[in-house]
Formats: C-alpha cells, sequence, structure tokens
C-alpha cells in the first residue's frame, strides 16, 4: 500500500508541477490531517474505497463492500475540510448514509417536492450569533417581544 | 367551595366503619361495592351508637342569630347537636354545624329554587333523600350528610348533570374555580354511561360584558334569579321544558343592568364568564389583592386579580355593610383603563406648545420656580375625584406652606360646607338603609351615582314595601317610586307640609332623605339644604337618637375624605383670578375658567382632559398600584393596597407633592405614610380607624341661618354616563362599548 501511495504521489507531482500538487494537497484536506486525526482517518479509510457519488455541495460518499466491517462500510467524506459536520449531509444522502436505504442521493433526488422543497442547509448553531435562534422574549432577538403592559399617552394634541 | 373538605368527607365515611384501615384508606372515585346496596348498610350502620364527635365550628365562621331565643329548635347533625333558630331551612342547619353541603342552585342571598338536588342529605324516618336547600328544619330532626344513601343520590344527581354537560374544561373560563369541577371530584365518576349525542344550546348574546356558553348551563336559575331579585331586571328567564330547557332572554336583546356583572360570579358553572377576560388568564396564575373601589363614593371592597405588571380582572369582596357580595359592572370591567392612556414620564411643554418628556429633578425644579414667581393669592390646588386621603393632605399642606388656602376637591362645589360632618355623608349608612321604610331621593339618581346603594333601596323596597319619593329629572328606576317633582320648588312644598308625601313620611317609623351631591354644585345649594333640614326638623322621626335619616349620597371617591380634612376654597373665585393652578388628578374642573396665562401643573395617571391645558405633566400612580385611604360615602374610611407595579417613572402622589415641597424649598415634614397617617391624625382621626364608621353628631341647629332664596331651576342629572364618570373609566375600552350599547338613552 504504500508503495502505491508513493508511486502516485510521485506521478501526481510529475503531472502537475510541485505547485500543483500542493495546491492539490490542500484543496484535499491533506495538509488538515497534520491536526485533524478524524480527517486522517477518514483518508486512509478512504484508499481503495469505492466513490458512490458526490452531492451537490461537494461531499463525497464512499463504500467498502470488502475489508470493512459490515455496518461501518459507509462514509462520507466532507467537503468542508476544516469545518465539518454531520448536518451538512443533504436529506437525499441521509438515507443511504444510515443505511436506510440502499438508494443513492442521486437516485432519491427526484423524490425532493418541486414547488415546495426548500434548499438544504446546514446548522450553523454555534456560527455566531446571527445564525443562533432567539426566542422571541430573548434579549438578542432583533424583532423582540413588547413587554410593555401599558400603553402611555401620546402628546399628539398638543395645543 | 374547597375540595378539601368534599373529598375529605367522602373518606370519612369508611374511614369510621374501620378505623384500622383508614391510614392506608386510599380513595376512588368508582362506586365501592357497599354502596351498591345502601338500605343495607345503613341499616347495619343506623344501631350503632353515635361516637364522640370532635367539636364542629360553623362554616366560614358563620355566626347564627336568634330573633327570638324561645325559638330556637335543636336538630341533629351526623349526630351532633345544633341549636338553630327556627324556618332554618335543613342545609343552613348544617352549615351551623360545619357540614358544608355540596350545592348548585342554592345561594344564601337568592330565592330558593331547590332545582339542582345536589343537596340531598337523609333525614331519618324520611323515605327518600331531601333536598336540603328547600326543607325546613324541624325539632329533632336527625339529619345524615355522609351516609352512604346521600352520597349515591349526590352521585346520581352529579352523573345527571356531567351527562348534558360538554366536556371542555380545558378551554372553558371557569376551569379551577368551577363548582361542577370540583364536586365531580368528589361526586362523579370516572366514567359515562352515557351513549346518546350531547344537548346542544345556542349561545345567547347578553352584550359586551357577560359571555354565554349556554351548552354548558346545569339550569340552576342562579342568574335569573340574580337578575329579578338583586339586579331588578326582567331579562333572564328560563324557556321550555325538560332536555329542551334553557335560560335566555326571551327575545333577542342585551342584558342592561348595571350590575349584570354579578351573574359571572354566582354562575357555578362556565355558561355565564366575563367576556373582556375571556381566555386571557387562568384563576391560579393570578395573585390577588384585597382593595376597594374607586369609581364612585361607594366603595365596594374588590380584590383586584393581577399577573405580573397587568390588572386581569376585579372580583368583588363580601362586605355586609356596603356591597354585600356584589359590585357594579362599571367596578367591575373598568381595569382595561389602567392599561391605556397612561402618563408615564415627566413632561413640560416647551414654546412651540409641544411636551418634551425630562426628568423628574428638572420638571419640579420648572415648577418650584413658577411657583415661587407667583403671588400666593393667584396659586390655586385642586384635588381629583379619584384621589386619597394622604395626597390631599400633603396637597394641602404643601399649599398652606405656600400662603395659599385655595385648595379644594372637585366635585363638592364652589362653597362646600365642610363645618359638620353630618351634612356631608350618608348618616345613616348603606347597611342601615335596610330598616328604613320611606325613602325621599332629593335629586339624586342612586342607580347611576351608586349602583351599590341603589341595590340596597331596591333590597328594602322588596322585602318592606318601603315606600319611594323621588324628586328630579325623569330617570330609570328599578323598583317602585313616587316621582315627586323636577325641581326644588316640590321640596318646599314638602317643608311647607302642603304636598300629600307629608303624611308618607310623618307616618314612616324610619323614613330616610337622601340628597344627591349634584346639588353641591348648585347656585342654591345652602338653601337647597336648608329646606332638607326644615323638614327634619318639622318631622321629629327623621333624626331621633336612635336613627339619624339624613344622608347625602356622594358621587366620588374623593369627596368624603377632602371635607373631612378641610379642602375648602377661601373664596369660591379664586381659580378665574389663578397664575398657578396645580391640577392633582381633576379632570372634571371646567377648564375654560382658568386663565390664559395661568401655569397649569397636571399631576395624575391618565391623560385625559386636563393634560391638553396643562405646562407640566407630573405622572403619579393609579389607585390600584399605591396604598391610600378612601373615604366613602357613608364616612367609613377604607384603604387600597397596591396590586401592581406603576408604570414608567411615576411616583404616588404624596411623594411627589413632598419632593416638590423640598425643591420649593418648603419642606414637609413627613416622609413616609405613617408619617403623613400621624399628620392626618391631628386634622381628621377618623380616617385613620379603617372599616370603622364614625358617626357623626346631627347638629341641624347649629347651622348658620340661610338667606339664600330657592331656585326654581330643575334638579339636573349628575352622572350623565353611568359608564364614564372618571379619568380611568374615559380611557377604558370596555366601558366605551358599554355606554355605546347600554347607557340609557
Amino acid at each position: 500500500m504504500a508503495t502505491t501511495l508513493v508511486k502516485g504521489t510521485v506521478q501526481a507531482i510529475k503531472e502537475k508541477g510541485l505547485r500543483g500538487f500542493l495546491g492539490m494537497l490542500k484543496e484535499e484536506g491533506i495538509l488538515n490531517c497534520i491536526f485533524d486525526g478524524k480527517l486522517l482517518q477518514t483518508k486512509l479509510h478512504t484508499i481503495g474505497a469505492r466513490l458512490v457519488g458526490v452531492d451537490k455541495f461537494g461531499n463525497k460518499y464512499y463504500e467498502n463492500l470488502e475489508d470493512t466491517q459490515y455496518g461501518r462500510h459507509r462514509w462520507v467524506e466532507y467537503a468542508d475540510k476544516a469545518r465539518y459536520n454531520a448536518s451538512q449531509v443533504p436529506p437525499e444522502w441521509h438515507g443511504w448514509l444510515h443505511y436506510i436505504t440502499d438508494h443513492t442521493g442521486d437516485e432519491l433526488l427526484m423524490l425532493k417536492p418541486k414547488r415546495y422543497g426548500v434548499e438544504h442547509k446546514e446548522n450553523l448553531s454555534g456560527e455566531g450569533d446571527e445564525y443562533i435562534y432567539h426566542s422571541k422574549g430573548h434579549a438578542l432577538n432583533p424583532g423582540q417581544k413588547d413587554w410593555t403592559r401599558y400603553q402611555s399617552w401620546q402628546p399628539t394634541k398638543a395645543q | 367551595m374547597g375540595l378539601g373538605v368534599l373529598a375529605s368527607r367522602a373518606t370519612r365515611l369508611s374511614g369510621r366503619g374501620n378505623p384500622s384501615r383508614s391510614l392506608f384508606y386510599v380513595r376512588t372515585i368508582v362506586t365501592k361495592p357497599e354502596l351498591q346496596s345502601p338500605e343495607a348498610s345503613s341499616a347495619a350502620a343506623a344501631p350503632e351508637p353515635t361516637p364522640d364527635l370532635p367539636p364542629r365550628t360553623p362554616l366560614g365562621g358563620a355566626r347564627v342569630h336568634f330573633p327570638n331565643p324561645d325559638d330556637a329548635i335543636e336538630v341533629f347533625v351526623d349526630g351532633y347537636p345544633v341549636k338553630i333558630p327556627k324556618g332554618m331551612t335543613v342545609l343552613q342547619a348544617c352549615e351551623v354545624a360545619g357540614v358544608d353541603i355540596p350545592r348548585f342552585c342554592y345561594h344564601n342571598r337568592l330565592s330558593i329554587a331547590g332545582n339542582c338536588r345536589m343537596c340531598l342529605v337523609e333525614v331519618e324516618k324520611s323515605p327518600k333523600p331531601v333536598a336540603s336547600c328547600a326543607m325546613p328544619a324541624l325539632p329533632g330532626m336527625k339529619i345524615k350528610t355522609d351516609t352512604p344513601i346521600a352520597k349515591k343520590a349526590r352521585e346520581g344527581v352529579m352523573e345527571f348533570l356531567l351527562m348534558n354537560h360538554p366536556l371542555d374544561c380545558p378551554i372553558c373560563d371557569q376551569g379551577g374555580e368551577c363548582d361542577l369541577q370540583d364536586q365531580s371530584m368528589a361526586f362523579g365518576s370516572d366514567r359515562g354511561r352515557f351513549t346518546e349525542v350531547k344537548r346542544s344550546v345556542v349561545d345567547k348574546n347578553l352584550g359586551p360584558l357577560v359571555k354565554t356558553v349556554m351548552t354548558r348551563c346545569i339550569q340552576c336559575t342562579r342568574c335569573v334569579r340574580f337578575a329579578t331579585e338583586i339586579a331588578g331586571v326582567q331579562d333572564l328567564g328560563m324557556l321550555g321544558r325538560g332536555s329542551g330547557e334553557e335560560i335566555g332572554t326571551y327575545v333577542e336583546k342585551l342584558m342592561t343592568s348595571e350590575l349584570s356583572g354579578n351573574v359571572i360570579d354566582i354562575c357555578p358553572v362556565g355558561a355565564l364568564t366575563s367576556k373582556p377576560f375571556a381566555f386571557k388568564a387562568r384563576n391560579w396564575e393570578l395573585k390577588g389583592t384585597e382593595t376597594i373601589d374607586v369609581t364612585d363614593a361607594v366603595g365596594s371592597n374588590i380584590r383586584i386579580d393581577s399577573r405580573g405588571p397587568e390588572v386581569m380582572r376585579i372580583l368583588p369582596r363580601l362586605n355586609e355593610d356596603i356591597n354585600e357580595e356584589w359590585i357594579s359592572d362599571k367596578t367591575r370591567f373598568f381595569y382595561d383603563g389602567l392599561k391605556r392612556q397612561r402618563l408615564n414620564d415627566p413632561m413640560i411643554r416647551g414654546a412651540d406648545g409641544r411636551f418634551k418628556v425630562v426628568s423628574w429633578r428638572d420638571a419640579l425644579a420648572v415648577v418650584a420656580e413658577v411657583l415661587h414667581q407667583a403671588k400666593a393669592k393667584e396659586v390655586v390646588g385642586v384635588a381629583g375625584k379619584l384621589s386619597d386621603a394622604e395626597s390631599m393632605m400633603a396637597l394641602k399642606d404643601f399649599l398652606n406652606r405656600m400662603g395659599t388656602n385655595n385648595v379644594w376637591c372637585e366635585g363638592n362645589g364652589p362653597n362646600p360646607n365642610a363645618d359638620l360632618r353630618s351634612g356631608y355623608i350618608m348618616n345613616t349608612g348603606i347597611s342601615g338603609l335596610e330598616k328604613a321604610d320611606t325613602f325621599l331621593l332629593v335629586g339624586t339618581q342612586p342607580r347611576v351615582e351608586a349602583a351599590m346603594v341603589n341595590a340596597r333601596i331596591r333590597k328594602t323596597v322588596r322585602a318592606t314595601n318601603a315606600k319611594v319619593g323621588y324628586i328630579g329629572p325623569p330617570t330609570d328606576f328599578n323598583y317602585d317610586h313616587q316621582h315627586l317633582g323636577t325641581g326644588p320648588e316640590t321640596l318646599l312644598q314638602i317643608a311647607e307640609g302642603r304636598h300629600p308625601f307629608c303624611s308618607e313620611i310623618s307616618n314612616a317609623k324610619n323614613p330616610a332623605i337622601i340628597v344627591g351631591a349634584g346639588v353641591f354644585e348648585r347656585e342654591d345649594k345652602d338653601a337647597i339644604f336648608a329646606a332638607v333640614d326644615t323638614i327634619v326638623k318639622k318631622y321629629g322621626n327623621v333624626v331621633r337618637p336612635d336613627w339619624n335619616g339624613f344622608n347625602v349620597l356622594l358621587l366620588n371617591a374623593a369627596q368624603a375624605a377632602a371635607l373631612d380634612l378641610g379642602l375648602v376654597p377661601e373664596s369660591s373665585e379664586s381659580i378665574e383670578t389663578a397664575k398657578f393652578v396645580y391640577l392633582m388628578g381633576a379632570d372634571d374642573i371646567n377648564l375654560d375658567k382658568i386663565p390664559n396665562d395661568a401655569f397649569v401643573v397636571y399631576q395624575g395617571h391618565h391623560g385625559d382632559r386636563s393634560v391638553y391645558r396643562a405646562n407640566v405633566i407630573l405622572p403619579a400612580s393609579a389607585f390600584s398600584e399605591k396604598e391610600g385611604t378612601y373615604e366613602n360615602t357613608e364616612g367609613c374610611p377604607q384603604q387600597t393596597l397596591p396590586a401592581v407595579p406603576t408604570v414608567g417613572d411615576a411616583r404616588d402622589d404624596w411623594k411627589i407633592i413632598r419632593a416638590l415641597s423640598e425643591v420649593a424649598g418648603v419642606r414637609l415634614p413627613y416622609d413616609t405614610v405613617s408619617g403623613i397617617r400621624s399628620r392626618i391624625r391631628t386634622v381628621a382621626p377618623n380616617l385613620l380607624s379603617l372599616e370603622e364608621r364614625e358617626q357623626a353628631t346631627f347638629a341641624a341647629s347649629l347651622k348658620p341661618e340661610v338667606k339664600q332664596k330657592i331656585s326654581s331651576t330643575p334638579f339636573k342629572a349628575a352622572v350623565e354616563n353611568f359608564y364614564m364618570t372618571d379619568p380611568i373609566t374615559r380611557a377604558s375600552k370596555i366601558m366605551a362599548q358599554c355606554s355605546a350599547l347600554l347607557a340609557k338613552k
């Protein structure tokens, strides 16, 4: 395995040049692997796996039916290498990824309702105050509820 | 009726039979085996000698009054002997014995209907359970209230009542204070046997105050009896028979009584609920504050139910001497006015005529500066009709220190008589009116001026056929009366003995003369009071050592206390020449009289009328937000208590005047309410003996000779619109609706 990795690396440098190769490393998130063990593990896992599909966000869905434990044979490599989380998986791929169905996300895309189906959005909680839901009584809610329980007299009809 | 009482009685039954088990006894609502054959079990229980019972106290601290000690009879309630006067019902006997009987239709202020059958008890030697509310107690009667027969009978009644009652407690406004809900916890079954379709009844429109959900009605007819007996309107009635029976107004019309809100309280279920309160709150989230009402001079005892900073509703409180357990619609429903048109910041009118919000410091500094520029003679203070005694005391002290005595309370007229206390209070007392047998109403329409006094007169007229003579503009009465005339000349005729009503007064045992406070505003006020005095002197039975039948019916909550504290203007013309006018909530004075160059300070809680003339606005707290003493028309001082916090930057009235006095350099010597009360003690000590009527000694002989001529101008109605009389009620939307729909045109 190690030899194929080295061979592939050398071949890639030959094809793209050193600059292009480093750019690819960055894009693929190899540099992130240095500090992110989870990503590294996914990368290593991915070697020899079958790429089943790529969704519209760029997440890659892999399957390896041969030398992995059953139930751990489907996984996703997120498009965003730095800040990824499970809510980035769109609903059409969710079923496939969690073994609910064997239909891939691309096959299930047609099930999305045309008229009222909204675009999938990841959960942005924790990504900044503007993304956090505040109830209407919360001090940070921009349309905060008016808790004044009386109407004050307005001096409009000044003489 | 407390749920706990019912539940404990239900458990007591089996606990006595088997004391060892009672500790571990868990009460279930399902029918117990021993109840399957009640006759057998009661026969077995009968010979058992009654054990020594713990002494019982009458319900709610009730006291038994024996009009004639010889008429006392003894009955046994659950083996416990009680002495009661003759003529009491079985239910009343049980109450004296401390046993609460479940009931729906019985109400101790209404006539007995006996149609709900919930109060069934077992009486020895009676073949069937008897309805205790309608059964007179007989000597030696053995009443059993918690036998299996009684319980079984009540369970049967409850099942029939619940048969056609909708299961909508979660959306019912009565939920939590519903008699049916409470009693079904003790006598209801855990399952229904009714499989047919429930009856439904069309809702009736009773106007803007009472919401009806007639399907919930259990036909107790309390509302019908209340309307005909207490409110004196024949609006409600029973239509149809059997399952088609329903409460209605016969033809589509609104309930036009000034007491209609009370049917909400007496309805044992959620059939009649408050329309403004509908779906607003649940009764268990409300905080009750026991206070008094200030919308008229009666001072009805009320409970303000609040949630947080909001007044959610107003309910009556029992006070036998003043309002019994009723309140008028104005008292009950004006509370939404407390949330509208509120003054919440001190404001100063700028040079451009617009108000600008300023701080208290600036506002008080401006007022003090202008006050110092004005001459003492040109300073005038007017207390409003909702002012409490403390703030009026402070206002008078403050202006006296500024060198003027031109301070009065609106509604007392230009030249009030504050010297003789008997000349401005209701000497008979509101409850004392029940002893009267002839009424002479002079220029007063009690139905709109003081609805609770009117209810008392109606009660008297109904009970004893008392005669009522009325002098004043044609108006609406809900009892029999003679309209004697419209002007003071009729009064003169009576005083001179030339009127047929004279014989009624002279033949009466306890005649009562009620003069309306609207007379205070008349030019010939002294002459009218002199004429009344002549009547009093002429017929010796009006005022005697044991009866004082001379009454003045005041209009506003502040009037009596203002006169007690001596808020009397030095000269009646002072406002026309004023340079500085201090209006403490006075919205009903004639603003055109104030000269254009006068500086007007308005201190109050509502932007009503006077704010448009004001130069400085000082926000004060309303009666629901402060502790204040009010004296009602019979001279009974009572206190309000704060139920909700003040709005915005508002302060208590007396605190504003105290702060202003310090800024103006004439510091008033009191810093606390108790300090101001000890000042009141030196002026009018009777204002501090709360809930105690200080009798005024009548001294007609002390009155100076009156040289005024009586004018022939007929009496005017003192209250034009019953529903809108003061700043709070004028701000209320519900009161505006009422006056649009219900006020008599």
